[in-house]
């Protein structure tokens, strides 16, 4: 059995909602390993805050990046090298705040990435602020009177903008959060995964999450997706919400080529830097 | 000093004046001459006031020269900035629908005959100086129909026709003796992004920014030829993180900017001093602060390039004096960075990037980025080594390779342990003591010219205090420090006094030379309207101070 543990201490709070994302992709990379995709080849990136800390805790590749700009981190390894299985960790803060642009282009190049969103709601690590993702009248040490800003629908911003694959788990539900997981690793193109997250210093989800989260079934077409998306009261919809197909960004840019394991040999570079030399 | 021909020619933006200054450079030099262009333009697409100024020479021509023999002027605004730079018998041909002193042709008017819209400014411009230097008609249809395609057989009647309009009027000697053959004609951005080019660069990430735009043109242009992926991103931030992401995958990486854009950047450049990660900035300043001045040119960036990026960690920063400088520079910068594995920083300025010499390029001398490999047995990112530089290795790999923006073990697992962060430090610290050794065995001050006087300069501010030196016939010794962090002190302490030449208000590489290698600084001659110096008022103020 392959152990994806390292020996960094897990300074996580018991019972954080945190510990369900990272059984759940551990499950996911497991089953992928199944699948015939060898762990070597996915490399990860995490921002800054609680999420981050899962990268100290898988043995993978990848780089701990500053927050915000995770997204903007694994863009650059898959166009460098389009072989790699990319997966980016961003926190709700970290992404929908700070890194709300690298994240939102990168659906709209539909780069052939997976972004899963840890949404805890709340600056966790700084003990306590409101995020672009709180609700509207959230109390916080920054919000001390209830948070007076609506929050973003994250996935609306992701379906507009261009993702071609939107799903929407739960930490509680390993088992589905892990699936959820393995199809967005699997999509072409970019995959963004919503990760429902309580923290259980800040902001304590679990009893209003439990009482409300509902798996449905896969819905395929844009209009059923806009529709889930949007609806508002009641149930929590989880699962594979939006799934397409669209030309992906390396692809576009420079078809098969993959830019570091097909380098040309000095010589021809030369050759070719002399020739044009020549034309100026 | 050998005679030098200058030619300006001036007009509204979007009429071509800097193409007509890049067809004439070219001219001059098919005729084996030296050539310097230098393209001064405004910000802003049509109207305005642009101008080119080409010189040449049979010498060696580091400068324009703001005395031209001939003028070219196409509208009013136009003939009265230029005719006060002119040679005392210098020619102004300006357009017939004003009044003014000396040749007027109608050039617009001719135009009108034409039923397409026609490269004005360009095609007259290169009309004028043929008719006056004597090329002929032949040559010049060829030159028209190969430089402006578009429309050839209109251009080349309207040529024929101001070339026969101005051949009587306007006659100008061209004493000059041809001296070289076969080189080329290159901007500093073009011979940064060939130099790149050639030391392995797979690819470059940049968000468009003047100066340093056209090095995102040349690359986009040549992207297939060379092999090299060329990408825009959001903005510098993304820039800038996603060409360390790349470096992690083990592709030689470059981003280029300006000031503005480079402030974004610092973030990442700091990420990129921790983590360890190769990434080559080109930073071509322009007059600041904030959005400043963008056509013009500065060197007021040189003590924000070298502090850049908070927290402490090693960085290379070095400015090219020359064209052919930058084209080799770009290469060692972008091999350091792999050697050592933290970021390096070409610093240039508009009047570098810009401007277009006439140059000769031994490809073979440009050094190759080459990552320093990891061998066998377990992968540590961050294992400690005598010169605190440790072995790569890129996935997909068997080894798990951790790059990591915390203070970090040598796994690369985050820590917060009272002595790894000591040690890590040390790593950091051993990094630089190696650079500054390593740099050593190399050239990173630049010496010309003798005798008992010293001028210190940097950049491009090089080019024009050696021509203003050699216009006047003035004998003095030449300091370039080429590198500027770490600062070569090690060459420069043995000089004890000199003067200073640069282009800033606060005087940042006299503070430099006095605080880091004691050097005394008599005075410093600075310039900051955004022009680059003209070489005439240099020598004279260079003469009050020597």
């Amino acid at each position: 059995m392959m152990d994806l543990s390292t020996y960094a201490e897990n300074t996580w709070c018991p019972g954080c909602g945190n510990f369900g994302i990272l059984n759940a992709f551990k499950n996911a990379v497991k089953m992928l390993t199944d699948e015939g995709i060898e762990r070597g080849k996915i490399a990860i990136s995490a921002g800054i805050g609680c999420h981050g800390k899962i990268f100290d805790y898988l043995n993978l590749s990848g780089l701990y990046s500053i927050h915000g700009r995770s997204v903007a981190t694994i863009e650059g390894m898959k166009i460098a090298n389009p072989r790699l299985k990319c997966v980016s960790f961003v926190g709700d803060g970290d992404a929908m705040g700070e890194g709300l642009s690298h994240l939102l282009f990168a659906a709209k190049r539909n780069v052939d990435i997976t972004v899963i969103m840890h949404n805890n709601g709340v600056y966790a690590l700084t003990t306590g602020q409101f995020t672009p993702l709180s609700e509207k009248g959230f109390k916080s040490k920054t919000s001390l009177g209830g948070n007076i800003e609506e929050p973003f629908n994250p996935l609306l911003l992701l379906l507009v903008s261009g993702a071609s694959f939107i799903a929407r788990g739960y930490s509680g539900r390993l088992e589905h959060l892990s699936t959820i997981i393995k199809e967005a690793i699997l999509h072409k193109g970019f995959s963004f995964v919503e990760v429902l997250q309580p923290c259980v210093s800040y902001n304590d989800t679990y009893k209003y999450y439990n009482e409300r989260v509902e798996v449905v079934e896969d819905t395929l077409t844009y209009e059923e997706a806009l529709k889930i998306i949007r609806e508002k009261k009641g149930k929590i919809p989880l699962g594979i919400l939006y799934r397409a197909q669209k030309p992906i960004y390396h692809e576009e840019l420079y078809g098969s080529l993959n830019p570091v394991e097909q380098r040309m040999s000095r010589k021809e570079r030369l050759d070719r830097v002399k020739g044009l030399l020549s034309l100026y | 000093m050998e005679k030098v021909f200058t030619i300006i020619v001036a007009g509204q933006a979007g009429h071509g004046v800097r193409k007509a200054g890049i067809v004439i450079s070219k001219m001059f030099r098919d005729m084996g001459l030296n050539v310097f262009q230098m393209d001064d333009y405004p910000s802003l697409i049509k109207g305005g006031h642009n101008f080119v100024v080409v010189s040449a020479s049979s010498k060696r021509l580091l400068s324009h020269y703001m005395k031209a023999d001939i003028v070219v002027a196409l509208d009013e605004r136009s003939y009265h900035i230029h005719k006060e730079h002119m040679v005392e018998k210098g020619i102004i041909v300006f357009d017939d629908s004003f009044k003014g002193e000396g040749i007027a042709l109608p050039i617009i008017r001719e135009a009108k005959k034409y039923s397409s819209s026609l490269n004005i400014s360009g095609v007259s411009a290169v009309a004028i100086l043929s008719a006056a230097i004597g090329t002929n008609k032949d040559d010049l249809s060829e030159i028209i129909k190969k430089e402006y395609p578009r429309n050839a057989e209109e251009n080349v009647g309207y040529a024929l026709a101001i070339y026969k309009l101005a051949k009587d009027k306007v006659r100008l000697d061209l004493p000059l003796k041809k001296k070289r053959k076969g080189c080329s004609l290159l901007t500093g951005n073009e011979a940064i992004a060939l130099g790149m080019a050639g030391a392995g660069l797979d690819i470059y990430f940049a968000y468009p920014m003047t100066p340093s735009t056209s090095i995102l043109h040349l690359l986009s242009k040549h992207s297939n030829e060379l092999g090299i992926v060329v990408t825009q991103p959001e903005n510098e931030i993304a820039v800038a993180n996603m060409a360390i992401g790349a470096a992690f995958a083990g592709a030689r990486v470059a981003v280029g900017t300006s000031g503005g854009g480079f402030a974004l950047m610092e973030e990442a450049f700091s990420l990129a001093g921790m983590v360890e990660a190769p990434v080559f900035f080109v930073l071509s300043s322009r007059p600041g602060p904030s959005t400043g001045v963008p056509t013009y040119t500065e060197q007021a960036d040189l003590l924000f390039a070298i502090h850049q990026g908070h927290g402490e960690f090693p960085r290379i920063v070095a400015s090219p004096g020359s064209i052919e400088e930058a084209f080799y520079l770009a290469g060692e910068l972008l091999d350091l960075a792999w050697r050592f594995q933290t970021p390096s920083i070409l610093l240039t300025e508009k009047h570098l990037s810009e401007s277009r010499l006439s140059v000769s390029l031994d490809v073979s001398k440009v050094q190759e980025a080459i990552p320093i490999g990891h061998k066998k047995g377990k992968y540590k990112r961050y294992l400690i080594t005598e010169d605190g530089v440790s072995p790569l290795l890129f996935p997909p790999s068997g080894e798990v390779i951790k790059w990591n923006s915390y203070e970090h073990d040598e796994m690369g697992i985050t820590t917060e342990d009272v002595e790894m962060i000591a040690k890590m430090h040390n790593k950091r610290l051993k990094k630089r003591e190696a650079i500054v050794e390593y740099m050593k065995g190399m050239r990173t001050v630049n010496e010309y010219g003798e005798g008992d006087e010293v001028i210190f300069t940097f950049g491009s501010t090089t080019m024009s205090v050696l021509e203003a030196l050699d216009y006047a016939d003035i004998t003095a010794r030449v300091v370039q420090p080429i590198y500027l962090e770490p600062f070569p002190i090690w060459e420069l302490r043995k000089y004890k006094r000199g003067i200073v030449v640069e282009q800033n208000s606060r005087g940042q590489l006299a503070e430099l030379l006095r605080e880091k290698a004691g050097v005394e600084i008599t005075s410093t001659i600075k310039r900051y309207d955004g022009r680059p110096f003209d070489v005439i008022e240099l020598s004279s103020k260079i003469k009050g101070c020597l």
